[in-house]
């Protein structure tokens, strides 16, 4: 009797686990070939590369011996469990036909290790890429490193070798590889394209991508924040020379504080952006996403600036209406703007106020036209109308910019204004371009 | 204040205070009151500058956004330099400006306004009278500072010429600093001085 529950209780643990791990342990993934095909499997992560190839060969017609299966950029040896590769769910292997190689090709690496600091071997495992997942994370994600192929964007494509640093990752043709799609690069060396993808969702295939953020790491080295000193664990590293160092939440700080002033940089090829704070020559910040770390508010204040910034860099005007501010490339030929995507306000390029026919008028008498369009005494007016008094007010406490005319308050602090809006450095007493004359006679008072 | 900027200030605080410039007595930093808002700065007058033994206060406030933008600093005490207000203390000086930068510290912008005093930019001036004097008749310039330095910085040349034509202003009712304001003006004229005082 003791002898048969012993047999049974052994038959059912081994059952158990065999069940267990068939169900329990099983990762869908994807196989995909060279000819485009796509096999769903359920594999399990304990499984060895070589049982991967024995379950899937027949199911592409072919024999295990002929099968290579790459992920990530790596043919995946026989003897590789699969769980060292951190397969997530939904993944995309490539299967494809092996073919024996004529040569052995060495690895060609165009790499220059000064320029950038090496990722580390040693701490491989703690290096995570953080990347902006627009959809459905809308969020500052970690994500993970992807290859393809650089001629025919097909991830059945095996790297010479492994990226050592930003550069090589972020950089076009600088690491060589095998495209495994025969007509491709047909034994010729081709080129890897390194790409990212979020990894805190489950994949939606191979076209989800996220965008790289790879200014933001995790501090290995332990580096303090130049800003506040504090040693955080995730850190901003500036494009300078010197890869300057703040953390995250230092980072945020600066954006905002920039952001306020209009004190951001429009750079052409670029965009609206910011230099490392530690005032360093030709630090741009170059992958505008990372200002997606800010709130949102605040992003869409980015947003807003940068717009407005581009609009008046290319000669446009912003609808000077209350509440509206729409950007409007403009006629060079023509004085008459309407705001069409906007209020539908329809105003003059050069003075801003309301469209009138022959030269604008003083500021003063255009006040009083625009909201009567008859002649009434403007004493009277001006003393009886609430928008009027809303207007007289603001233009008793403020100046217009010399270039934009955007009604500036002065608060305090010296007599050199700097727009809000487009930057320009003017005087407050002069009402002209701030010069040295002003700054010599009459700077502080 | 915001936590960035208060723990950025309370370390550079602690950094001043073990600097060697503390111990050497020519930077320090005070609070006023328990925020980390506002803080007293001094620095003593540079060694062969006219300013040699006088001690000059410093008002810093920190802004919100400290250190993405710079501290304000104003000298409290009446200096005579080129980039400086005589009226009232406020600092040219590009690093207090648009050359700020996040990795400056209290302690080199203490550093930065001492070697301002010994070596001023006339160019670019805060003062427009004062650098006229530095460009035109060093020698008065040399002196005036120095009878500032005495005056209000504890300095330790005395001018008795200088004193002599304050006090004649004062006779006619003019207040001292006002007096000594236009006579260094125009140069120790006693003459125009007086022209301009009363005109």
């Amino acid at each position: 009797m003791y002898m048969l529950d012993c047999l049974l209780n052994f038959i059912r643990r081994v059952l158990d686990t065999i069940f267990s791990r068939r169900i329990t342990n099983s990762l869908l993934i994807f196989v995909k070939t060279n000819t485009g095909t796509v096999v769903p499997v359920g594999l399990d992560p304990k499984w060895e590369v070589r049982d991967v190839k024995e379950f899937v060969a027949p199911k592409l017609g072919m024999t295990p011996e002929e099968l290579m299966i790459i992920f990530a950029g790596k043919e995946l040896q026989d003897s590789e469990l699969l769980e060292e590769y951190n397969l997530a769910e939904q993944t995309v292997l490539h299967a494809v036909k092996s073919r024996r190689r004529s040569f052995k090709r060495k690895p060609r690496v165009s790499t220059c290790i000064e320029e950038d600091e090496e990722f580390d071997d040693t701490k491989r495992a703690a290096v995570n890429f953080y990347v902006y997942c627009t959809s459905p994370c809308a969020n500052t994600t970690v994500g993970k490193i992807r290859v393809r192929c650089f001629k025919c964007k097909s991830g059945a494509f095996t790297v010479d070798s492994d990226p050592k640093n930003w550069n090589d990752v972020l950089k076009p043709k600088r690491i060589t590889g095998h495209c495994e799609i025969s007509q491709c690069t047909d034994g010729e060396v081709g080129w890897s394209e390194f790409y990212f993808k979020c990894s805190e969702h489950v994949t939606k295939g191979e076209n989800d991508e996220a965008v790289a953020l790879h200014l933001i790491r995790n501090n290995l080295h332990d580096i303090q924040c130049l800003a506040c000193t504090d040693v955080r664990s995730k850190v901003f590293v500036y494009p300078c020379d010197d890869g300057h160092v703040t953390c995250l939440e230092c980072f945020c700080e600066y954006a905002v504080s920039r952001l306020r002033e209009r004190r951001f940089v429009f750079d052409n090829d670029i965009g609206y952006t910011l230099p490392c704070p530690a005032g360093c020559p030709n630090s741009l910040i170059n992958q505008p996403y990372h200002f997606k770390v800010l709130s949102k508010d605040h992003f869409e204040m980015y947003e807003r600036f940068a717009t407005e910034e581009y609009v008046l860099k290319n000669g446009g005007v912003l609808c000077p209406q209350p509440n509206c501010g729409a950007g409007i490339l403009v006629d060079d030929d023509c004085d008459k703007v309407s705001c069409i995507n906007g209020c539908g306000y329809v105003f003059c390029k050069k003075c801003l106020q309301g469209y009138h026919i022959g030269e604008c008028l003083p500021k003063e008498e255009q006040l009083i036209i625009d909201i009567t369009g008859y002649s009434v005494d403007p004493k009277l007016v001006s003393q009886s109308k609430w928008d009027d008094a809303s207007k007289v007010k603001i233009k008793v406490s403020t100046k217009p910019c010399p270039k934009c005319r955007t009604a500036t308050e002065r608060d305090g602090g010296c007599m050199h204004m700097v727009c809000t809006r487009c930057s320009f450095p003017w005087c407050w007493l002069c009402q002209t371009e701030w010069t040295r004359e002003c700054m010599g006679s009459h700077w502080f008072s | 204040m915001n936590n960035i900027a208060t723990q950025r200030i309370k370390r550079e605080f602690k950094e001043v205070i073990k600097s060697e410039e503390l111990a050497k007595c020519s930077i320090k930093v005070d609070l006023i009151g328990d925020s980390y808002t506002e803080l007293k700065g001094e620095i003593a007058g540079p060694p062969d500058t006219p300013y040699e033994g006088g001690t000059f206060f410093l008002e810093i406030k920190v802004p919100e956004t400290y250190p993405f933008n710079p501290p304000k600093v104003r000298f409290m005490t009446k200096i005579w330099h080129p980039n400086i207000s005589s009226v009232t203390g406020a600092i040219c000086l590009d690093i207090l400006k648009d050359q700020w930068a996040a990795a400056m510290t209290l302690r080199t912008v203490l550093l930065s306004l001492q070697a301002l005093m010994a070596a001023a930019e006339p160019d670019d001036p805060q003062d427009a009278v004062v650098a006229k004097q530095y460009k035109e008749y060093p020698e008065i310039f040399a002196k005036t500072a120095s009878h500032w330095t005495n005056v209000y910085a504890g300095g330790p040349n005395k001018n008795s010429d200088f004193d002599t034509k304050i006090q004649r202003l004062i006779d006619m009712g003019i207040e001292c600093d006002q007096a000594r304001g236009a006579l260094s003006t125009y140069n120790w004229d006693l003459e125009r001085a007086t022209e301009q005082l009363f005109s």
